[in-house]
């Protein structure tokens, strides 16, 4: 029932916070159970798609289609790998168990939002998963993370404003928050100014949530501030499912293709990759060069997704299939990232790449899988992110849209250029005397580390088995 | 018979092995390399009397598959390389036991010859191709071990033949596609269309650089002097011969049907008739031993070129013959240098003299080898050479003559060579010299046997070897043994013969000695410097290719350093100064950005009203 993957998160937080002492120690392999059934139910469904599976639930509607399974499942991972860097890193008990019951309520706020099929709904799940992070992040109480999460808070604030506007606006007009029915409204209605100011708003929110260029300004700030357990989780899926997942959503289902949208689309991303990917090459922060990498491959999801509207069916179809795999690719190698910062941090108390160098001598777990990372992100044949990317930009190519083609080929140099800077300061070259003694990081660190370098690997190489059975089929036409 | 064929492969190619293996241990590894060589002879000769076979493995896809395919001619070609390779073997075994590498010398030789025998019984092109490549690293090889400094000549040759070879490639590919097959006995083209010509050509070119015949010939001079000397021995004068003439004759007689009337059998006479008359003309001034023989083994080439380039039978016969008969002269010739060479140490003409009386037997060793090959009656290049003029006449006068001044000239540089090397007075240094040892005599005199059993009995190798080539019905009833059937055509060489022998005894009287019998020649107007010329490099395509990638090298160069420029310098400043333009502006400031992000907003409102 997927109502479970909703109801069990809360029912764990409740059940967790109970005075009982033997019950808190339970939580972090509570947690990481929740994630492995939460993993094994998303498999069980994604081959089958929506068939066959309830449309309809008791207390909300939601709905099973590829494209949800996708994410649930790129939510369980990314859980179970910042569940193991809250046990790695966490400073204290008390701190990691408050941690571990945000997480769970942003999982939850996250599930539900990937489920629904009612705008209001919708809204609600994404302030869940939001208001989970903000705490997440000033988690620490010291004064980046208090500035990181205020950030985060205001423009999420001014977000919502935007999008609870919109809803009023467009329940105003319609008379529904579903899908269907708004969906219906604005195809009878699209070119009426209020609509169209309202789809403005909520598309505005959204990419505000997504932290595309040049709605952009908190994300760094809070990727970099937050502790590593919040990063992982915030940078490896909460952005993802409350910004990019739900402008696809509302794209696909509720705004429909229309030229505009698309041509935003197209130049907010085509921004975001090369403004991302230009101010990464300067950073000397890790987890910050790891947030405006963030920024850059976001912008290539929208460039996939703006290939929806295209006349070109075929092309349409592979751009939506593009952008949903890049996001999940995206998901995997930017937490897999997150998880490797973590370790460097925490064998080496630092994050400034001026003072690391050499590290994969003494972590060479960490060093490989951040190089496996490194080259998907670059999309280098045949890890998942080359796929990917491939998609979009032949996607892209086949609209007739050749300049953005062109643009994000070039772009990945300059993905490949930053990254290898940051390999080349971190991982290789002289290891500096006062890291003689580093050691690996612990299980907890390199556990998840192999897993997503291995889901990058086993991802890129069943390209051909993936790609007809759930990637291509995500836009059904 | 199947089995033999692999064997024929297989067993040299172990061997070879077992001498690397062998090679710190002196004698053990010379052994090894003579039962090499008797195992060799021995499969080959089997081979040679078991009827027609062929054995076919698919192997890949494409129509690359492994077959061999045995009868006459590829029998033939085994057999004579077999009795080459124990020839030299038997000889290498004094000359090469105070030199350093013979281990890797007897190991290339073993190598060799199983990639010889395995590309004359390839019948795939493909396949053909493998081991075709495989001497060119064997080459390389070899000359590289010889004395210091030879890697340069082998570089040359490698660098020459690997060209020729990649235009051969590039004609197997051509001819796979209008075939439409790889298998060589399938083939049946003819050269009537741009194509297939081009096809034809570029296999020619890969035939004739191997067999050593312009422009891809320098290398061979070089390697004369650098190289260890049984190697001038096996390759160019006998391997290189007989692998390069066996392609030509397969390409034109099988793979594709040259008629008299195509331009393209011109092509090749005029291509074999400059070869005859470039070269000789370079042999006649050589004040080497092993230089002038390589330049008249190159000559040489031509005549073969010319015979089978006429496209007549009289012609074709020729030229094969002219084959065998100058792998075993220029062999002969080539050991005759390095027995002089071994006692006396040097081969520089000049240094040389009288030296018939101190080694009688070589001496007459190389009597017999240079009149076969200045084709004097009766000795077996005489009778290849008469047929090859047939041929030529038929077709036309002018190639007739080329051929004979080719013989002039040929006759005149052997009489220089013999005068100089062997009469007149001994120098100082060679009192004591003596005759070589049996070993280097024994195949020396076997060769020569075979100059004057060739000739006297020509019968023997024209019915049992030559003739089948062609088949009795493109002979169309001829036979070719015996006495040449025109009287004027041997009168005319006798004549030739006589010219040259006024014009070798005058030159001596005009310098006073047997080694500045053509200096007449070097100093004549306008051949002097044409002569000066090519001791330049000027016509070495070689020389001239190098100089040609060097000039491409600085242009590239140039082109390179302006692109590390756009790339390393123009394209990384402008992206670090994006970068650090992008990171000014994010101060940190939150009202900053939230301006940012309303500013977005009013954009997206505005386009979206705007663009509906």
């Amino acid at each position: 029932m997927p109502s479970l993957l909703v109801i069990l998160p809360l029912l764990a937080v409740l059940l967790l916070n109970l005075p009982l002492n033997f019950l808190r120690r339970l939580a972090q392999p509570a947690a990481l159970l929740f994630a492995v059934y939460q993993a094994l139910f998303a498999l069980q469904v994604l081959p089958a798609g929506c068939t066959g599976c309830p449309t309809h639930e008791r207390w909300f509607v939601n709905v099973l289609d590829p494209l949800t399974s996708v994410l649930l499942l790129a939510i369980a991972i990314v859980m179970f790998a910042a569940v193991c860097v809250l046990r790695a890193t966490a400073s204290d008990e008390k701190h990691g168990f408050n941690a571990l019951n945000l997480m769970l309520l942003a999982v939850a706020g996250m599930n539900g939002l990937v489920m629904v099929r009612d705008l209001f709904s919708l809204y609600i799940f994404l302030e869940i998963a939001s208001v989970s992070s903000f705490l997440l992040i000033a988690a620490q109480r010291d004064m980046g993370g208090l500035e990181g999460a205020f950030k985060y808070l205001v423009m999420s604030a001014l977000a919502t404003m935007m999008m609870l506007a919109s809803i009023g606006l467009l329940l105003a007009y319609s008379g529904s928050t579903k899908f269907m029915v708004v969906a219906e409204a604005l195809h009878a209605h699209g070119s009426h100014g209020y609509l169209l100011t309202a789809i403005g708003l909520f598309l505005g929110g959204l990419l505000i949530k997504s932290g595309v260029v040049p709605f952009h300004g908190w994300l760094p700030d809070a990727y970099a501030a937050a502790p590593a357990a919040a990063s992982t989780l915030l940078a490896g899926i909460v952005t993802k499912c409350t910004g990019v997942y739900t402008l696809i959503r509302l794209v696909q289902d509720v705004f429909g293709p229309a030229v505009a949208t698309q041509q935003l689309l197209l130049i907010f991303g085509a921004l975001s990759v090369v403004v991302g990917a230009l101010a990464a090459l300067g950073q000397s922060d890790l987890k910050r060069l790891l947030a405006y990498s963030s920024i850059s491959q976001v912008g290539y999801i929208l460039l996939g997704l703006g290939v929806c509207g295209s006349a070109n069916k075929f092309a349409a179809q592979l751009g939506v299939a593009g952008a949903v795999f890049h996001l999940f690719n995206h998901a995997i190698f930017k937490t897999l990232l997150f998880v490797n910062a973590a370790a460097v941090e925490k064998q080496t108390g630092t994050r400034d790449m001026n003072r690391l160098g050499g590290l994969a001598q003494k972590m060479p777990i960490t060093g490989l899988t951040s190089l496996l990372a490194m080259f998907a992100t670059a999309g280098v044949p045949p890890l998942a992110g080359f796929w990917s990317k491939l998609l979009i930009i032949a996607a892209l190519w086949l609209a007739g849209l050749h300049g953005y083609a062109v643009l994000g080929i070039a772009a990945s140099l300059l993905t490949l250029a930053y990254f290898l800077s940051m390999q080349r300061r971190v991982f290789f070259g002289l290891l500096r005397p006062e890291f003689a003694h580093v050691r690996e990081a612990g299980w907890a660190l390199t556990v998840p580390s192999l897993l997503l370098a291995a889901i990058l690997v086993g991802v890129g190489l069943a390209l051909p088995w993936l790609i007809g059975s759930f990637l291509l089929p995500v836009k059904g036409f | 018979m199947t089995k033999l064929m692999y064997f024929a492969i297989l067993l040299p190619a172990v061997i070879s092995l077992l001498a690397l293996g062998t090679r710190k241990l002196g004698r053990v590894c010379g052994a090894t390399a003579l039962l090499g060589a008797v195992v060799n002879l021995v499969v080959a000769l089997k081979l040679f009397m078991a009827p027609e076979t062929a054995v076919h493995i698919p192997w890949t896809s494409w129509g690359l598959d492994f077959t061999l395919r045995l009868y006459s001619f590829s029998g033939f070609i085994v057999l004579a390389a077999a009795g080459f390779a124990l020839a030299v073997t038997l000889y290498s075994l004094p000359f090469m036991a105070k030199r350093a590498h013979s281990g890797l010398f007897y190991f290339q030789l073993l190598l060799s010859v199983a990639f010889a025998n395995g590309a004359a019984l390839a019948d795939n092109l493909i396949l053909l191709l493998f081991f075709w490549e495989g001497l060119l690293i064997t080459i390389y090889g070899m000359i590289a071990i010889g004395r210091p400094g030879a890697w340069k000549s082998a570089l040359k040759a490698l660098v020459l033949v690997g060209a020729s070879d990649v235009i051969m490639m590039f004609g197997i590919g051509l001819t796979g596609h209008y075939a439409g097959t790889l298998t060589i006995s399938k083939m049946h083209l003819a050269l009537t269309h741009a194509g297939p010509t081009l096809a034809f050509l570029c296999l020619v070119i890969g035939a004739t650089a191997k067999a050593g015949a312009l422009p891809f010939h320098s290398w061979i001079p070089d390697a004369a002097v650098d190289a260890p000397l049984p190697f001038m021995a096996l390759m160019p004068a006998a391997f290189e011969k007989l692998l390069g003439i066996y392609f030509l004759a397969r390409v034109t007689l099988d793979i594709f049907v040259l008629t008299p009337a195509s331009w393209c059998s011109t092509l090749l006479m005029t291509l074999g008739a400059v070869t005859i008359l470039v070269a000789v003309m370079m042999a006649l001034v050589q004040t080497d031993y092993k230089r002038l023989l390589a330049y008249c083994a190159i000559s040489q080439v031509g005549y073969m070129l010319l015979g089978i380039g006429t496209a007549v039978p009289v012609g074709i016969i020729g030229g094969l013959f002219h084959m065998i008969n100058h792998a075993l002269y220029k062999t002969g010739l080539f050991l005759s240098a390095g027995a002089v060479e071994h006692r006396s140490g040097t081969t520089e003409l000049n240094k040389l003299g009288g030296l018939a009386r101190q080694m009688p037997v070589t001496f007459f060793c190389f009597l017999v080898a240079a009149c076969s090959g200045a084709g004097i009656p009766p000795f077996a290049g005489f009778f290849s050479k008469e047929l090859i003029y047939d041929g030529a006449l038929e077709r036309n006068g002018v190639f007739y003559a080329a051929a004979l001044l080719g013989s002039f000239l040929t006759v005149a540089s052997f009489l220089k060579l013999g005068h100089s090397a062997f009469f007149g007075k001994v120098s100082e240094a060679n009192k004591g010299v003596k005759e070589a040892p049996w070993a280097m005599l024994l195949p020396m005199l076997a060769i020569a046997g075979f100059c004057i059993y060739f000739g006297l009995f020509n019968t023997v190798p024209l019915h049992k070897l030559i003739q089948p080539v062609l088949g009795a019905h493109r002979l169309e009833g001829h036979d070719f043994a015996g006495w040449p059937h025109s009287i004027g055509l041997v009168v005319g060489t006798l004549v030739v013969l006589a010219l040259a022998a006024l014009h070798h005894f005058f030159g001596v009287k005009r310098s006073g000695s047997g080694s500045g019998a053509a200096d007449h020649v070097r100093g004549a107007p306008g051949l002097r410097q044409a002569y000066d010329a090519a001791g330049q490099g000027w016509f070495d395509p070689y020389v001239i290719g190098m100089k040609f990638a060097r000039a491409i090298g600085a242009v590239t160069w140039g082109v390179d350093r302006t692109i590390n420029w756009i790339s390393d310098g123009f394209a990384v400043g402008v992206v670090a100064m994006s970068s650090y333009l992008v990171r000014a502006v994010h101060t940190g400031s939150l009202s900053i950005y939230i301006w940012w992000a309303l500013a977005g907003l009013v954009l997206v409102i505005v386009f979206l009203v705007k663009v509906n």
